[in-house]
């Protein structure tokens, strides 16, 4: 096992370095600069020098390219264009808290409701309950989730009074906004699960465990939930990214100073700097998770053997 | 079932990572600000608190970089010019008590106010102003508003382009109390921009010893305003509390501020109605419903959208076409109906309420030169196709914001209606429609100005020098005014110069047709009084406020 991580550690370097180069380079096509035409103009020539100097825009792309990755190896990440003379990697790290708590509180509740939702509606096959989930999950797919918060922050928060508007101040401003990220969740875990839960409880096994006696609860619980959530993993990995990175409507809406809306705002700003460090981070943490993925597998399912060669992608 | 609790553990370890590191707002530093906000249901501003929203983030705290109106309304706040805005958003004395000019209006005294101090204790000097004054005219300072500086003031210039030493630029302490500053040219307004955040002064020792720090975070920075900054965070707000420091504390009534970042119209107005806001900005949409309401007010700016014709362009070359296309325009509807959101129909280019003579605005000076006019909009058209040998096809470049599209599409509707002719609209991204400008590559667009102090000349002297971005307009008339106002020691032949200018550039020569002054529609909790705006400069002005 600890092999097989040193492994994928080399493979996550490779193609982070991969990515950063393709990044910086497609980055530096996007039209017009990091600086507001109008106001560049208006700095003299001597001015227009030093900016360009202090931020290494003088020099040819690659070596530009170069002199960031060198830094970058050092943990400097550059100063925002857009926030001027503020780190990268204070900002980043300054926008990752809200994001990530959020994400997390969105996964828990999506990933527990969507469960049990899941594995109710297949346990009951063409119950009452199984349409009322499958009629969740529709709602949670189609329903975008700003539509959600704006319904949650009206009600909940403005005629009800129960929880704060918007803003980010304590605890409480964290749990509209994870409600309104964990519908999706909630759809797509309660779908995979009864899907596969169904597939499942028609094997041999089940109705062997049954033959023994078992009863009915030890044999969802113990043969059938272990051995349909294997898929729910797999799913797992992109959706803990994409509501690290896709939370931006829902963030604005809040008023959530969050990485989602850093990062569209440093690609609308041509902020350089910022976006290579978000893109350096997004990847590092999707490469990240799809191992940790990975690595669950084999803890929930033995018989995916990783060390001995198994790629588990 | 150990695996699936393992899986759990893994989620929860990883929550509470998430949790430790979520940098809440509301907690630690700024736990007395934002404690009260907490307590359900009451408005927050009646505990002394003020607390308005910006929809962007604020960008910077170092004055030499800042050019954004969020970063101003801050630095406006937390410290303070040589004269500040009052009420009626003319300068007061502020940090200086008195100034002297010379017979030749090119040197001006200034006399600082006795024990003055800045809130760490150290006394704040004349020096104050000449560090940070030849901070603004070096070339550290990348904020682009250097030329407000180096316009007027002697030596400026050369200084910034290194062919002058500190010692020979114009602005000098005498001694502790008295700045002395040597002008170019008379400037019958150099006190009226002694209010904006880039003359304000900054301690040399202090802002040396915090290096590249200075400005990051509100421990890196000193106050001279009637506030100081308690927490800056560029994402979600800045927090202010009065500064007991401050030579007038005894006139700040308001003892926290809380400014934050709202970027959805919707959200501002939900905190509004529950309180968590004392004034939020109407949407166009949302003002019919508010009007009647007794919060309700609105307010315009020093800010003309017009429209730029190119007299590069055969079609718009013609002067017959440009007044035709002037006078077709209902600007009333455009700004009562159309924008409804406190916006004000242009009469001229210069501004409602920009001064004047000290008596009458520049406005009421002038009159009404912009005017609608169906049938005479006919008659020009008819001369301009004559001329021309046959109706050309026009086309109108604007930007691809929802309000700039609407005045666009009111602008081609009254020009099917008044002068029966379909004009297309390309609407297109701010910087892909000011490349398309600047390239000289466009017959007219709806563009924008907003004065950078309260003179006309903020507006006027953009047409001297002939760009495309201008419609490329070179009038000798035109720029031997602006010359001759530039240079005008006696103010009465230096307004009759800039109001004759208007009127060639707007109504003789047609090359600019304003359209409105922006505006904004807002809502004020009631408990709220004397929260200031300003129509240029810095916006917001809490030194005034108080609550019931």
């Amino acid at each position: 096992m600890f092999k097989y991580i040193c492994k994928r550690i080399v493979y996550l370097l490779i193609t982070l370095l991969i990515i950063v180069t393709t990044t910086f380079f497609l980055m530096k096509k996007l039209p017009g600069t990091p600086f507001d035409a109008e106001r560049f103009s208006l700095l003299s020539a001597a001015q227009q020098a030093q900016f360009l100097e202090k931020y290494g825009l003088n020099d040819p792309v690659i070596v530009q390219y170069g002199k960031y990755i060198g830094n970058v190896f050092r943990g400097d990440f550059g100063t925002s264009f857009f926030y001027t003379g503020q780190p990268v990697s204070g900002v980043i790290l300054g926008r990752i808290g809200p994001s990530a708590l959020i994400g997390v509180q969105a996964i828990l509740i999506g990933l527990s409701i969507g469960l049990i939702l899941g594995i109710i509606a297949a346990w009951r096959h063409n119950s009452g309950i199984d349409y009322f989930t499958m009629v969740v999950a529709v709602l949670g797919v189609s329903v975008p989730n700003f539509v959600a918060a704006a319904l949650l922050q009206y009600y909940v928060g403005l005629k009800w009074g129960v929880l704060p508007v918007a803003f980010w101040q304590s605890w409480k401003s964290s749990v509209l906004p994870s409600i309104a990220l964990s519908f999706g969740v909630t759809a797509m875990i309660a779908r995979f699960m009864r899907t596969e839960m169904l597939d499942v409880l028609e094997q041999d096994y089940i109705i062997t465990a049954k033959a023994k006696g078992l009863n009915q609860f030890k044999v969802l619980m113990r043969h059938a939930v272990r051995n349909s959530i294997i898929p729910v993993v797999t799913i797992l990995g992109p959706i803990v990214v994409n509501l690290l990175t896709g939370s931006l409507a829902v963030e604005n809406i809040y008023s959530i100073p969050g990485i989602g809306s850093l990062f569209v705002d440093s690609i609308k700003t041509n902020d350089y700097s910022t976006i290579m460090g978000i893109t350096i981070f997004y990847s590092a943490f999707y490469i990240f998770v799809v191992m940790v993925v990975d690595i669950l597998y084999s803890v929930i399912d033995p018989r995916i053997r990783l060390a001995s060669g198994g790629k588990g992608e | 079932m150990k695996k699936s609790k393992l899986l759990a553990l893994i989620l929860a370890a990883s929550m509470v990572l998430a949790t430790s590191g979520c940098g809440f707002t509301g907690t630690a530093s700024s736990a007395a600000a934002s404690g009260p906000a907490q307590s359900e249901g009451t408005a927050k501003t009646s505990d002394g608190t003020i607390t308005v929203y910006d929809t962007n983030e604020i960008r910077t705290m170092v004055q030499w970089a800042a050019s954004d109106n969020n970063s101003f309304t801050i630095l406006n706040n937390v410290s303070e010019g040589l004269y500040r805005l009052n009420e009626k958003h003319e300068p007061e004395p502020a940090l200086a008590e008195s100034y002297k000019v010379s017979d030749d209006k090119l040197t001006y005294t200034f006399t600082l106010r006795d024990g003055l101090k800045w809130s760490n204790g150290t006394a704040l000097t004349a020096k104050d102003f000449v560090f940070s004054w030849l901070k603004q005219m070096s070339t550290d300072a990348t904020n682009g508003y250097s030329f407000i500086m180096t316009d007027y003031i002697v030596n400026g210039a050369e200084y910034l382009d290194n062919k002058a030493k500190a010692e020979d630029v114009g602005v000098k302490a005498l001694d502790d109390k008295t700045l002395e500053v040597k002008l170019k040219q008379p400037t019958p307004y150099f006190v009226r921009l002694t209010v904006l955040p880039m003359f304000f002064p900054l301690n040399e020792e202090y802002v040396k010893s915090q290096g590249a720090n200075y400005g990051l975070k509100a421990e890196n920075m000193i106050y001279c305003g009637p506030y100081t900054l308690a927490t800056y965070d560029p994402a979600s707000g800045s927090t202010l509390k009065k500064n007991d420091s401050y030579w007038d504390a005894a006139n700040v009534k308001v003892s926290n501020v809380n400014v934050r970042i709202i970027k959805e119209q919707a959200t501002a107005l939900n905190a509004y109605k529950s309180g968590e806001l004392s004034r939020v900005t109407l949407s166009s949409s949302d003002v019919p419903a508010m009007k009647s309401s007794a919060e309700f007010s609105s307010t315009s700016e020093f800010r003309t959208n017009y429209l730029q014709f190119n007299l590069a362009n055969k079609a718009v070359s013609n002067k017959n076409i440009r007044l035709a296309l002037g006078y077709a325009v209902d600007r009333a509807t455009l700004a009562d109906v159309v924008l409804a959101d406190g916006s004000a129909p242009a009469t001229g280019l210069i501004a409602n309420g920009m001064y004047g003579d000290g008596t009458k605005s520049f406005r009421g000076l002038n009159g009404d030169i912009t005017t609608f006019d169906a049938a005479k909009a006919k008659e020009y058209w008819e001369k301009g196709v004559k001329e021309l040998g046959s109706a050309p096809s026009l086309t109108l470049l604007t930007e691809d914001d929802s309000v700039t599209k609407t005045v666009a599409t009111y602008i081609q509707g009254e020009f099917k209606k008044n002068l029966g002719i379909d004009v297309k609209i390309d609407s297109k991204t701010k910087k892909a429609k000011n490349q398309l400008m600047d390239d000289n590559n466009y017959q007219m667009a709806v563009t924008a100005w907003g004065a950078d102090y309260d003179d006309a000349m903020t507006y006027m002297d953009l047409w001297t020098n002939g760009t495309p971005y201008r419609g490329n307009y070179k009038s000798d008339t035109y720029n031997s005014l602006i010359a001759d106002a530039k240079k005008q020691t006696d103010d009465a032949k230096r307004l009759q110069d800039m109001l004759s200018a208007e009127k060639t550039l707007v109504s003789e020569d047609a090359v600019v047709s304003p359209l409105f002054y922006r505006g904004f529609a807002y809502l004020t909790k009631p408990s709220v009084e004397n929260l200031v705006t300003h129509p240029f400069g810095p916006p917001i002005e809490f030194k005034y406020a108080s609550l019931k």
